[in-house]
């Protein structure tokens, strides 16, 4: 027995996918048709026209998601604006990630934003030359960035400007075998799985949680303008 | 204690008291082990549930878990143990009370499984000693009963005679992988090539590290 897809049934969960967001959104009458020309995403025309020379270019991936691609040297300035402006207010920051496409080119540091008040999604993104694996922090504009930064620091190796406390944050304080996300890094490591083992077994695991450590470090301090608030010299609310 | 000296009935032929005695603590022994749950992945999930009602445990004498390593009898270290959690495992296997016996729940403890990466440890036999390998991924409450079975097995045939050598731990050990390099290289060899990657020896170089900044010191 055949089922019958001709007679007017509703599209599977599988044509769906296959046909891609468009059709998972207009529904199924919509879709033989040629598509039409998304009209241009507000914060993105708003970019280009606040920073005509540091947006280099933006596209739109997997039907609806905007990627804007940004000199890194202004980020903090950029990302400062789309979370202050009145019209954009992207008030939290969802991830901070990097991805390493290998054979030499350059890193890509992915920020991705969210705006509640307009609901509306971002991704910016810088790219780093392997020489010069440098960005500043936007510590300073979400309190949230630091153990995102942390962990791209520690899995790709990129230095952020500025952060408060730049460790290791997954791998272990005396890992010596580099950053494991990098393309050119052995799935298995650099050192021998004995050497691996002793190594892991002179770790103290107390040197990470501490509670003498975690009295002593400075209070993060947030501000209700959404201000700098890095480091102990703010008024803020004490977290 | 002078249970391991030659019994009144000849040297080498264990005692009539001695054997006695075996049989009451071996009893008592393996119908109170109390585990020591060590569980970091899926493998907890099996565990936990061969703790609850439908299979229940307690029956075999596992009456209760022990958060405390140190009213625990049997380690069940159930999940991938990465090499950040090396340390923590290898105290918490320092701090259990002789006597005192161990299992390796699942592929990924016993051989690091599919995660054969740079962050896991390749078995952790190479850090506690093991008695009983459980396979499975995970395995089922069935699997970790058995297995738990198989200890209540090997502490019947233990005997106070040789206890004393048999339960002997170098203190200076505490803390140090149980293998030494070459058992290490022996257990955590891969089985085929499937990834193409090629294993570093010490800090030793390949084609495949491009960049000396990746050397932190």
């Amino acid at each position: 027995m055949t089922r019958d897809t001709s007679s007017g049934s509703p599209l599977s969960g599988f044509d769906l996918v296959a046909a891609g967001p468009e059709l998972s959104r207009e529904g199924p009458q919509t879709a033989a048709e040629p598509r039409e020309v998304r009209p241009g995403n507000p914060t993105v025309t708003a970019l280009r026209q606040q920073f005509p020379d540091a947006v280099f270019r933006n596209l739109i991936c997997a039907g609806d998601e905007d990627v804007v691609y940004v000199a890194p040297e202004r980020i903090t300035e950029i990302l400062g604006w789309l979370h202050d402006d009145a019209d954009q207010q992207y008030d939290h920051l969802a991830d901070v990630t990097a991805v390493d496409y290998g054979g030499g080119k350059p890193l890509e540091v992915v920020y991705q934003l969210w705006s509640i008040p307009h609901r509306a999604a971002l991704r910016v993104k810088c790219e780093l030359p392997l020489d010069a694996l440098e960005i500043e922090t936007v510590t300073g504009i979400w309190v949230g960035a630091n153990w995102l930064e942390r962990e791209v620091y520690d899995l790709f190796g990129i230095h952020f400007r500025g952060h408060p406390d730049l460790r290791r944050i997954l791998m272990p304080q005396n890992y010596a075998e580099g950053h494991p996300l990098r393309k050119d890094f052995p799935l298995r490591g650099r050192f021998s799985r004995a050497e691996q083992t002793r190594r892991a077994l002179t770790q103290n695991p107390e040197d990470y949680y501490v509670p003498g450590e975690i009295a002593e470090r400075v209070p993060q301090t947030v501000e209700a303008d959404g201000g700098d608030a890095t480091g102990a010299e703010g008024e803020g609310d004490v977290l | 204690m002078g249970l391991e000296k030659p019994g009144i009935m000849g040297a080498g032929s264990p005692a009539f008291l001695t054997t006695r005695l075996d049989f009451v603590v071996n009893w008592a022994r393996r119908n109170s082990l109390w585990p020591m749950p060590f569980g970091t992945a899926c493998c907890a999930i099996e565990m936990m549930a061969s703790a609850a009602s439908n299979y229940d445990l307690a029956r075999f004498g596992m009456e209760r878990m022990s958060f405390s390593p140190r009213q625990a009898d049997v380690l069940i270290c159930a999940g991938r143990v990465p090499y950040k959690l090396a340390p923590v495992l290898r105290r918490i296997w320092d701090q259990m009370m002789q006597p005192k016996w161990c299992i390796s729940m699942g592929a990924c403890a016993s051989s690091g499984g599919v995660f054969d990466v740079y962050s896991m440890v390749q078995g952790i036999d190479t850090i506690v000693p093991v008695d009983v390998y459980i396979p499975g991924c995970p395995p089922r409450p069935e699997g970790l009963i058995y297995g738990l079975m198989m200890v209540q097995e090997k502490i019947r045939g233990e005997s106070l005679a040789n206890h004393a050598a048999l339960r002997a731990e170098d203190p200076l050990a505490a803390g140090r992988p149980r293998a030494g390099d070459e058992e290490v290289a022996d257990l955590t060899g891969p089985f085929g090539n499937s990834t193409d990657q090629n294993r570093v020896s010490g800090l030793v170089e390949t084609d495949a590290i491009g960049r000396a900044e990746d050397r932190l010191p």
